[in-house]
This record gives C-alpha cells, sequence and structure tokens, in this order.
C-alpha cells in the first residue's frame, strides 16, 4: 500500500460523536496494531498450537459420492487397528444423533415458503453432498487415524445427483430431501410500489440474465476443535476457530446435557474468519467434544486444506433474470429481478444471502417500484452460506450492470446515469419498503452517495481518462478500460453485543467482550475507544475477545457488524468506569468532578498536576478490605455495558479501475484500483484501509481467479490450490483510498461497518471495465469470468479492433 | 468424461473379439492393471493402480460386467472401480466391423466411454484427467495391437 500516493479527502463528520468529556486522542488515529507483535513473532496462539497430554486425534472419513443412499458402513477393522480409540458411525451416536440447529430463522416475509433442512453430524441413511461425513476415528495419532480411514468400508448406492438450479425444480429431478417433494428450499417475494404499471411508461427497458458464482472463502487457517473434559471439575473446555463462541457454547451445552456455566468456549487467534466460522454446528464440532467427554482424554482435529473444499461452508450460484425500466433521461422507473439461490444440500442458515442480495440490488437509488422474488434450491452440494459479502455482491452485480446497459441504450455517460439517480444526503432516513436480513425494515440512515462518486470519479481522472487517455491508447492498439460503480453495504446489524472494562490496581485495563475476532484489529481499535474515554495509551488496555469465560453474552462477529455493535458496547462500558473513577477521584482529591483531568493514566485536577492519583491506585481504593462502604457501593472500577441498534445501518462507496486486457492471451491486469468509502466515524484508518484491501484481494479473486467447478454429478473439479486459484499480491494492485465522513445516527460512536466493503462491487465494476476495454465487442452478464471464459465470450469479436491482427 | 476412438487390427474380426474378452489379455494391454479374473460369463474382477497428477498411485477394485453381448460384433462394459482416492464408474461401448471383403484380414474397433470420476481423484486430478484418459486409452490399444501381433505370429498367420 506503499507505492502511489493516499489522497484522504476526509470531510468532517456533521454529527461527530463525543465522549464524555474527553478529547479525540486516539479515536481516528492509524494506531499501529497491538496484536501484530504477537503474530509476528510466532506468540498467538491458534487453535492448532493447543497441545494436552494424553490428546488423542481425529479425522473424519467422507463420502466420495454427492448422492446416494448408504446400504453398509463397516467399521469393525479400523476399530482393530492399533493406536485407533474409537470409530464412530451415525448408529454409534445413538440419542446424540440429530439433525443441527436452524440457526437463522427467516424474515418474516408475507407469503414466505421455507423449508428447514439442517444437516447431520454424521450422514445415516443418505449422503447429500460429496465430503459429507460418514465416520469419525479417533487414534492415538492423526495419521493413525487417516490410516484407520481406509479400513472403513462404505456401501453407496448412487442416486442422480441435483447439481442445476433449474433442472432441479422440474418434477422428474431427484430430490435432496424425499420428504419435501421437491427441491425448493424457500421462495420469497418482496415488491414495492407497481413495477408493471412503471414499466408500462418506461422510455427503455433492459433485461438481461446475469450469472454470479462465489468460490470458498479459503481463510489461511482451516477450521479446527480441540476438546477437554475435566472430570473432576466436570467442564468441558473447547477451543475452536469459530467466530461465534457465545452460541456455541450454549448450542453444545444444550445437546451434551451440559449447563452453560460447564462449557468454556475459547476462540483463540483465527486465521480469517470470512463468514463459514460463524456458529454452524459443523459435524465436527459437534462429535469432536462429544468424543472427548465419552474418551475421557482430550481430542483434537485440524481440517486439512482439501476437507476445507468439501466440509467447510461456501457461497455459489444465482441466476438472475432481472429488467430495469427507464425515462427517456436515465431516472429509474423500477426493477424487477427473479432470481434463483443455490442454497446447497442443507439450510441451517436461513435466507441471509438471498435477502441480502434481493435488498443491496437496490444500491444507493431512489428505486419508485420493486418486484423481487427468488427461490432457494436445494442440490448436491456442500452447504451456502455467508462468505465475505454473503450475497450482497450478487444484487450489486445486476444493478450495476443493468445501470450500464441502461446508459448505452440511452447514450447516457455510465458516471452520468448513476449520479441522476441518488438518494440525496437530505433522502434519510430512506425506506425501501422491504426487509433487511435482521427483519427490521430495509431504511438506509445516511450517506453522501453523490459526493463519493464524485470524489472516485475524480481520482481515477474519469473526465481525462475517457477523453484523452483511452483514445491514445487504442490508437496504440492497447485494450484498456475503466470501471466504475457504486453500491451499499448493509452492515452492523443487532441484536446486540456487550463488554466489560475493568481498571486494574496495576493501572491497566481489561477490555472483555463476546465477539470472536479473525484479524479486524478489535485488539487495537477497541483499545482505541477506551483509551479517548478513560485517558490512556492504548497499549495499556488489554483487550480480550472470543473467550466464554471472560465474557458470556453476545452473538459473534458476522456482518460487519463488531465496530458498530461490540464497538459501541466497549464505548458505553468505558464510560461508565469514567463516571466510576470521576466519582472516587473527586472524593479522593476534594475536587469537584468536572475539574478533574483523565490523561496519561491518572486523574488530576485542571491546572494543578500535582493533585493527581494514578487509575492503579483508584482501583485499590475501590476495592477496600477493611472498613465500611456507603450501602449501594459496587467494588473496583469496573462496568458493563450493552448496545443493540434499532437496526442495521447503511455503508456505502464507490469503487474504480482501470484494467488492460490482452487480447493474445485473454489476460486482464488491473492497473489502478481506486476505493472511496464511508464507514462512519473511523475508529482508525489504517485498519479501515487494510480491512478495504483486504477486500478487494477477494473481490477481484471473485471477479477473475476463483470458482468452484462441479461437474453434473455434484463432483468438485478444483478442490485444490492448484486449480482453485486465488489472486496473488502480483494480481491485487494497492488500493487508492478515500473516505467519505457520514456517521450513523443510530449508535453513538457514528461507526458503520467496513469489513466486506472490498470485496462487494469489485466484479461489477471489473465487468464495466472488460467491457470498455474491449470497447463493448463483449457483453458481460456473468461473474467469476476468467482468460478462458473472456475468449469464449470474444467468440467471433475476434480479433478485437485495435489488436496487432486486425487490418 | 467421454473417451472415445477407432483403432484398426491386421487380423480377423474374430481373433480380436476373442483376444478383447481374454483375462490374461486385459490385464496386459489394460495400463495400470495388476490383477484381472474372470469371475463368471460375463464379469471381470481386477486391480487397477493408476497415478494422475498429485494422486501417484490410485488403486482400484475393478469390475467390467459385459452387457449386450453380440459376439463377434460388439459389447459394452459396466465398469465400477472403487479406491481409497475415489471412484470411476461408466460404460464403454466397442464396436468391431470388419474391413474390406467378408473374411477380410483387417478389421476396426470403434469404442467410446463414458466415465464419470469422483472423490479426491476428481478433486485433485480433473485437470489431467482428459489428457491422462487418452494416454491410457492409446497405451492400451498399442499394447492391444503388440499382442495381436504376437499372437498371429506364434500362430503362423500374419498381418
Amino acid at each position: 500500500m506503499k507505492g502511489k500516493p493516499k489522497p484522504r479527502a476526509r470531510t468532517a463528520p456533521p454529527h461527530a460523536p463525543e465522549p464524555a468529556g474527553a478529547e479525540h486522542r486516539w479515536l481516528g488515529k492509524s494506531v499501529p496494531r497491538l496484536e501484530d507483535r504477537k503474530l509476528l513473532t510466532g506468540r498467538a496462539l491458534f487453535t492448532d498450537d493447543v497441545d494436552l497430554p494424553g490428546m488423542l486425534h481425529a479425522a473424519l472419513l467422507r463420502s466420495d459420492e454427492a448422492h446416494a443412499r448408504i446400504k453398509r458402513i463397516d467399521a469393525s477393522a479400523a476399530r482393530t487397528r492399533e493406536g485407533v480409540v474409537a470409530v464412530y458411525t451415525a448408529a454409534d451416536l445413538g440419542d446424540y444423533w440429530k439433525p443441527g440447529p436452524h440457526l437463522v430463522p427467516p424474515p418474516p416475509v408475507e407469503g414466505l415458503v421455507f423449508h428447514s433442512c439442517t444437516q447431520v453430524p454424521l450422514a445415516k441413511d443418505k449422503v447429500r453432498h460429496a465430503g459429507e461425513a460418514l465416520a469419525l476415528v479417533v487414534a492415538e495419532s492423526r495419521y493413525i487415524a487417516e490410516d484407520a480411514l481406509e479400513d472403513i468400508t462404505v456401501e453407496l448406492e448412487p442416486l442422480g445427483a441435483v447439481t442445476d438450479l433449474e433442472a432441479a425444480l422440474e418434477a422428474t429431478s431427484p430430490l435432496v430431501h424425499e420428504q419435501l417433494g421437491g427441491n425448493v428450499a424457500a421462495k420469497a417475494r418482496q415488491t414495492k410500489g407497481d413495477y408493471a404499471k412503471a414499466a408500462a411508461r418506461a422510455h427503455t427497458i433492459v433485461r438481461r440474465r446475469f450469472r454470479y458464482d462465489r468460490g470458498a472463502a479459503a481463510a489461511i487457517e482451516n477450521r479446527g476443535v480441540v476438546a477437554q473434559w475435566d472430570a473432576k471439575a466436570e467442564e468441558l473446555t473447547i477451543w475452536d476457530t469459530t467466530q461465534a463462541p457465545i452460541p456455541i457454547r450454549n448450542g453444545l451445552a444444550a445437546m451434551l446435557g451440559l449447563r452453560e456455566s460447564q462449557v468454556r468456549v475459547v476462540a483463540p487467534f483465527i486465521g480469517g474468519g470470512f463468514g463459514p466460522k460463524i456458529m454452524m454446528f459443523y459435524p465436527e464440532e459437534v462429535l469432536v467434544p462429544w468424543a472427548a467427554m465419552r474418551i475421557g482424554r482430550p481430542v483434537k482435529w485440524i481440517e486439512d486444506r482439501r476437507e476445507n473444499f468439501y466440509a467447510t461452508t461456501q457461497e455459489r450460484l444465482q441466476i438472475h433474470d432481472a429488467e430495469i425500466a427507464v425515462a427517456a433521461d436515465g431516472r429509474i422507473l423500477g426493477v424487477r429481478d427473479e432470481f434463483l439461490f443455490d442454497t446447497g444440500a442443507y439450510d441451517p442458515y436461513g435466507l441471509t444471502i438471498p435477502i441480502n442480495s434481493q435488498c443491496t440490488l437496490l444500491g444507493c437509488y431512489r428505486v419508485p417500484n420493486y418486484d423481487s422474488t427468488f427461490t432457494a434450491v436445494f442440490t448436491n452440494r456442500p452447504i451456502v452460506t455467508p462468505v465475505r459479502g454473503a450475497g450482497r455482491q450478487h444484487g450489486v452485480f445486476v444493478m450495476e450492470r443493468l445501470l450500464d446497459l441502461a446508459a448505452r441504450e440511452l447514450k447516457l455517460d455510465r458516471v452520468e446515469i448513476r449520479r441522476r439517480n441518488f438518494l440525496a444526503p437530505d433522502d434519510f432516513p430512506h425506506d425501501h419498503g422491504i426487509l433487511f436480513q435482521d427483519f427490521r425494515p430495509l431504511t438506509y440512515d445516511s450517506g453522501r452517495y453523490a459526493e463519493a462518486m464524485d470524489m472516485a470519479a475524480q481520482l481515477i481522472g474519469y473526465e481525462q481518462f475517457v477523453n484523452e487517455v483511452q483514445p491514445g491508447l487504442r490508437k496504440a492498439g492497447r485494450h484498456v478500460g475503466l470501471g466504475i460503480v457504486s453500491y451499499i453495504e448493509g452492515t452492523g446489524i443487532g441484536p446486540y453485543e456487550g463488554a466489560r472494562v475493568t481498571i486494574e490496581p496495576s493501572g491497566t485495563v481489561r477490555v472483555a467482550t463476546g465477539v470472536g475476532t479473525q484479524g479486524q484489529g478489535h485488539f487495537t481499535t477497541f483499545a482505541q475507544l477506551v483509551s479517548d474515554v478513560l485517558g490512556m495509551d492504548p497499549s495499556k488496555v488489554q483487550v480480550i475477545t472470543g473467550d466464554t469465560r471472560e465474557f458470556g453474552w453476545g452473538t459473534g462477529t458476522f456482518a460487519s457488524r463488531g465496530a458498530v455493535v461490540a464497538g459501541n458496547a466497549v464505548y458505553a462500558a468505558a464510560q461508565l468506569v469514567r463516571k466510576k473513577v470521576l466519582d472516587l477521584a473527586s472524593e479522593a482529591l476534594g475536587a469537584p468532578r468536572q475539574a478533574l483531568v483523565l490523561e496519561c493514566g491518572s486523574v488530576h485536577v485542571a491546572g494543578e498536576p500535582r493533585r493527581t492519583v494514578r487509575l492503579g491506585d483508584l482501583a485499590l481504593k475501590a476495592n477496600p478490605l477493611r472498613g465500611g462502604v456507603s450501602p449501594g457501593t459496587e467494588p473496583g472500577l469496573e462496568a458493563t455495558a450493552y448496545f443493540g441498534p434499532e437496526r442495521g445501518n447503511a455503508a456505502n462507496g464507490v469503487h474504480a479501475m482501470i484494467v488492460e486486457v490482452d487480447p493474445e492471451t485473454c489476460q486482464a491486469a488491473i492497473r489502478r484500483y481506486v476505493v472511496v468509502h464511508d464507514c462512519g466515524t473511523v475508529i482508525n484508518p489504517m485498519v479501515v484501509e487494510a480491512q478495504v484491501q483486504g477486500g478487494v484481494a477477494a473481490g477481484i479473486g471473485n471477479a477473475f481467479y476463483e470458482q468452484l467447478v462441479w461437474d453434473e454429478n455434484g463432483q468438485l473439479l478444483n478442490a485444490s490450490f492448484m486449480d482453485y486459484l486465488l489472486p496473488t499480491a502480483l494480481d491485487v494492485p494497492a488500493v487508492e483510498m478515500a473516505h467519505t465522513v457520514t456517521p450513523s445516527p443510530l449508535n453513538p460512536l457514528g461507526t458503520k461497518g467496513v469489513g466486506e466493503a472490498g470485496a462487494i462491487p469489485t466484479a461489477a465494476a471489473f465487468a464495466q471495465a472488460v467491457e470498455d476495454a474491449l470497447q463493448g465487442r463483449v457483453e458481460i452478464t456473468e461473474a467469476p469470468l476468467s482468460p478462458g471464459r473472456l475468449f469464449e465470450l470474444i467468440g467471433d469479436g475476434w480479433p478485437v479492433a485495435g489488436s496487432g491482427e486486425d487490418p | 468424461m467421454i473417451v472415445e476412438g477407432a483403432y484398426r487390427f491386421p487380423a480377423k474380426r474374430e481373433v480380436i473379439w476373442e483376444l478383447l474378452l481374454d483375462p490374461a489379455v486385459i490385464a496386459k494391454t489394460m495400463p495400470g492393471t495388476t490383477e484381472m479374473v474372470k469371475v463368471t460369463h460375463e464379469k471381470y474382477a481386477g486391480k487397477l493402480r493408476i497415478g494422475i497428477g498429485a494422486i501417484t498411485a490410485a488403486e482400484f477394485e475393478v469390475t467390467v460386467v459385459l452387457a449386450d453381448v453380440v459376439p463377434p460384433e460388439r459389447y459394452t462394459m459396466l465398469i465400477d472401480g472403487q479406491g481409497k482416492f475415489g471412484f470411476t464408474r461408466g460404460s464403454a461401448l466397442v464396436e468391431l466391423v470388419a474391413d474390406g471383403a467378408p473374411g477380410g484380414e483387417s478389421t476396426q474397433l470403434h469404442f467410446r466411454a463414458d466415465m464419470q470420476v469422483g472423490g479426491k481423484i476428481a478433486g485433485a486430478g480433473q485437470r489431467l484427467l482428459d489428457s491422462v484418459g487418452k494416454l491410457l486409452t492409446k497405451q492400451g490399444l498399442d499394447a492391444l495391437s503388440r499382442e495381436v501381433n504376437a499372437r498371429l505370429g506364434s500362430r503362423g498367420g500374419g498381418a
């Protein structure tokens, strides 16, 4: 991120929050990440680092078939292998075998159809996707466990696989879940206004079919679970690479017949979550603790990369048949969309992804009439749950492509058509008239969309590129194009998170919160929030996340909500502690509260630096060992607070890129990438920019590199990093970033989420840029592309004008 | 995965027919075959060991059942291979056409196999499967041709 100048056009927030009595010494500063020393020196604990005396190792036998009846499983040979401690099949689980919990209920959309079919710990009668777990082996080492998998004989009778979304809905299709009599998992329609009427008076209607596929989350750390049952203490400790340790604790306690207080779930340092590590109650998460209790020895399971391609949830194909009705001046009159969504073999996560697609499609625009229907389809592929973006990119792709096509039909500039449709700063709150994934009305809180577009256009040099640079490049035979799109990221949804802030006698502050952390920089940003309120250096603030023993209330890290929901809880708890500090210091220093200043870990009387007391000493004083206190006094300088927003807020941004396509190889190289982003109040610009940069890398992968390829039999054909391509550092440019800052009125800090922003509009911008580079010879209605696919799309358009072969 | 092709043998159709159904010949000519026995009149069983990409020695227990057998014109092989690295199954239609005048000395073999591959071998080796499939087929037919020549030579016949 160093190579290019980084313009920063931060404008003053119109209603910036004021931490009570404190200056923004740390809020908004690029404080270097406090966790990095640990991470970079190899002293951060990851799940695979947990090594316990007597620990056993687990491996799972997975189905090679995508859809098959289980005729027989014989594990007797595996059980006699030396070093094998136990082998479990579904039949061995007894009452513990039951389908997993339904994690996210569908929103109360009128007329909704929803069939809940949740995954099972081990397949019993039938397997529904390649890689579904059939048996668990626990052995003295992973080597022995893996060898024992080969001793198990499985007889599977193949049933036809359901893989094509449209064929799945035909009466002749095999059924993933026979009891449903069809493969429809859900159907939901959300409407606003009257699209048919709007279309009737439209100047132009553009209608297309769009396909948008998405791949694996491909976190650098795969999943893992270690469980230890302490029979004397009657306590179960689980180290789990989960984004949601508290729901996992609660769920496992219920399944295992334990009290919640008997179960401790620790989500230590995690090498990337991106969605699939949410509270899935994966088979391994459910089985490893159970096995550890039964056997009475700790058990560890660490997912290998190949397993990750089958056993960890993914995100996937949607097919949209969409149309936009526009007036002659480019104003949007309405949008109609009907789409299919592949939910995989089970649907424990409900409808979060298609609802996100449905809502995010509306983007930064005024869309007076909207009619959107989706059908979620069961297929014989691994389970689909949110992956960074969580369906938002699908909606953005459809809308931005429709606008590009409409602009072309109307001979309008692509930036101009967007400008004409942006919601204006005084349009907020803007109710879109449909429900969001948090079951609340999709009501945007704030935003300055046109300004973000103008900034991005200026940064990338839009006018100059189109009018001067590109014609020159074309003359020279080069195929260089520009893409520029806007998007909304619905973030910071409820229900709530909490935090406890404690000043210790050592003078350090401990902050405990329930959300897990997977690299987002929480150890720094949460510390900054406390530092401002309590007047101390962030390095003196120790943040603890993801340990249910430290904090037991909350839901988890998802939907770009950490800085919004947990951040505001941390901030609120710090303010409560500040009040306690002031009360006690006022008494100790004999000065009125308003005369006190919190600075450098001490409290002093303004203008009298010698009348001072250290926070640590106040903490000691707040915990008297003898004598009396007045009734109602709480010990210590500690407070717990919770925050739950009324509804999610709307972060927004614009991505612009310049892409050069090599007409010989169809390789596309991104020459420049500009992001203007608005996530409200920025706690730490460096952390925000890193999130955007990382998100853009994921987005570029989704646009041109990463795709899980399945054959018609439900077999994954590229289950390794040899064939599933991730973009490398050479493919991802340093993003040039600028921010607009429009604080959210929905929380005291004014923060909005940023976790998924970088990944959402990338494919839409890339498609526009590639079309532009190829001078409209191709029309791109799908993502991801690849050089091979681009070659096919160019087809008869070959050779493109201006290439060396052109006459 | 579809693998198809044709091959000309310098021998009578009946001779080729007999060779094609001889388990010893199959074992010798099918690349990677380590064992092949005739279980019943129309069923063969054996072991196959092949390498594809990162998987260097995938072993399959293979059964081949013959169906729609019309000597010496055609038959269909129903192939089922199961192994620790996945499975392969499908069917292959083999047709023999006598060339030239009746009793002519050359035979044209046509085959068309529709094979499905699953499990680890699909996930890790797919990129190479098509080319490996073609290569193995060519190796097999070349080996079969050598066998034909050897047999014809030992019988004193010739091409």
